[in-house]
């Protein structure tokens, strides 16, 4: 599999991401805006989950460029180690986004503070997006005078934002040195995994049309409990990632689960951005859901059952892929 | 024949050699899955049970809730019997690890305080949605042994002194 070409289509992503998303939520305080605004916070959350895949597809990439004659392992740690400090200031724009996006709907909206914090966080995860491109293209593209192995030469604000990036392979080894850190990581995915598939399952079943006498506007009022699930097992996923990257690169179950859970991001877009959501919260007890609202629960069930057994599936398929 | 014997000889049988040992995606992996979906039915039910009983989301109405109940006993039966497929898979590995049973009394203690709750609330959970402090604080045991037995069977996989008989790590 060619996941060169793969971190290829999905690294613009990110970087223009917050750019775009950053620079509208900025315009968005010229005349308070909500709309602007609520745009731009759904821009961080959708990119912060393609941030995901995007991050993954490099350890791929790193594998089938290391072969080419050339190309200098300083730039690509550099590389990761740039890509590895950025991802955390994405992930959590993205939280805040969509923290500030849930206390939206209430009277009063979301504090000032919030706003601020995700404002802050936007910023700095552009700049490290901005620095994660730049490093990258330097892998293909070195500067004039860079010879293979020959020790990096930053600019300014490279050479201070280097300061707090991680060795890529001493953060690996950091993850996998202490098999009790590791177990610990394990015990919270499936501490997430429970709160996930309990609200999101109680949700949907709900809508399905089971446990009717069930209002589904406070039912979903649930919901922060199991989006703090999800903000646990993307956190240890990832840190479980950075921990063994090849053993998940080369597994297709791996990438089954990725899969999925984009798609459950396009199912949760489909959800809340088409007016589904808005019909669905006003049911009372035995009012019945619309067919759209159905197909949807449905397939969120199914995808979050994905999830779980391609994630349980991931050691059987070890070294299933060759790249 | 010894107790221990007994865990060689249930281990060289057929059907503990196969789940064990067979490259086929329906075998070990497959009992594993099936354990992974009955936690996430069992905890995932229990904490949304256990959440609102504990004071979140207070307008939401506590009898519907009973609903999951059939839900919950599904993932606690599937665990039952994926369980045992595990136990035949490695027997030795789960009866020489003082964890092992402290994963069945916790799961004992779970299952009390789910019995009680779900006792009170066919009840009394129709007539009013205010908890009683007896099954918050169930809801509290509830939680904190799901969460026991969830940690201790993770934890199994790393704490094992003997994996097969005869055999040490």
């Amino acid at each position: 599999m060619n996941f060169d070409h793969l971190h290829l289509l999905l690294n613009h992503v990110p970087i223009i991401g917050f750019f775009v998303g950053a620079g509208l939520f900025v315009a968005s305080f010229t005349g308070n805006n909500d709309d602007l605004r609520r745009s731009s916070l759904i821009i961080f959350a959708a990119v912060a989950l393609l941030t995901i895949p995007t991050f993954v597809s490099g350890v791929g990439a790193d594998r089938s460029i290391a072969r080419e004659p050339g190309v200098s392992d300083a730039l690509v740690r550099r590389h990761e180690g740039a890509a590895m400090l950025g991802l955390w200031f994405v992930e959590a724009t993205g939280a805040a986004a969509l923290m500030a996006l849930w206390r939206s709907r209430r009277p009063g909206g979301a504090s000032r503070r919030h706003l601020a914090a995700v404002l802050v966080l936007a910023i700095v995860a552009a700049i490290l997006m901005g620095r994660t491109g730049n490093t990258g293209g330097d892998i293909r593209h070195p500067q004039p005078g860079g010879a293979a192995g020959a020790p990096v030469a930053e600019g300014l604000v490279g050479s201070v934002i280097h300061v707090f990036e991680p060795a890529p392979d001493g953060f690996t080894d950091l993850m996998v040195a202490n098999k009790w850190w590791w177990a610990s990581m394990m015990v919270l995915h499936f501490v997430g995994l429970s709160l996930i598939i309990g609200v999101v399952g109680a949700i949907n079943l709900r809508i399905l049309g089971f446990a009717k006498e069930l209002p589904v506007g406070p039912l979903h009022r649930l919901l922060p409990l199991g989006m703090a699930g999800l903000g646990i097992n993307v956190v240890t996923g990832m840190l479980a990632f950075i921990g063994m990257p090849a053993y998940y690169a080369a597994d297709i179950a791996f990438w089954f689960k990725l899969a999925a859970l984009m798609l459950l991001g396009l199912n949760a877009a489909v959800f809340y951005l088409t007016g589904i959501f808005h019909r669905v919260e006003r049911l009372g007890p035995g009012d019945d859901a619309a067919i759209s609202a159905k197909i949807v629960a449905a397939s969120s069930l199914v995808l979050w059952f994905t999830v779980i057994i391609s994630g349980r599936y991931i050691q059987h398929f070890e070294d299933s892929l060759r790249f | 024949m010894s107790a221990l014997e007994f865990l060689d000889t249930l281990e060289r049988s057929g059907l503990s050699t196969w789940i064990r040992e067979s490259e086929s995606a329906f075998a070990y992996y497959f009992v594993l899955v099936i354990h992974n979906i009955g936690l996430a039915l069992l905890v995932g039910a229990c904490g949304v049970l256990g959440a609102r009983l504990l004071g979140f989301v207070p307008e939401l109405p506590v009898a519907p809730l009973r609903r999951f109940f059939p839900i919950v006993w599904a993932g606690f039966w599937l665990n039952v019997v994926s369980g045992v497929f595990l136990l035949i898979a490695y027997p030795t590995k789960a009866l020489t690890n003082p964890l092992f049973y402290i994963k069945l009394v916790l799961i004992a203690l779970g299952v009390v305080a789910l019995r009680r709750i779900e006792r009170q609330l066919s009840i009394d959970g129709a007539a009013r949605d205010a908890t009683p402090p007896v099954t918050r604080s169930m809801a509290l045991w509830m939680l904190g042994a799901w969460l026991g037995v969830l940690t201790a069977g993770r934890a199994l996989a790393y704490t094992a002194t003997y994996i097969l008989y005869g055999k040490g790590t």
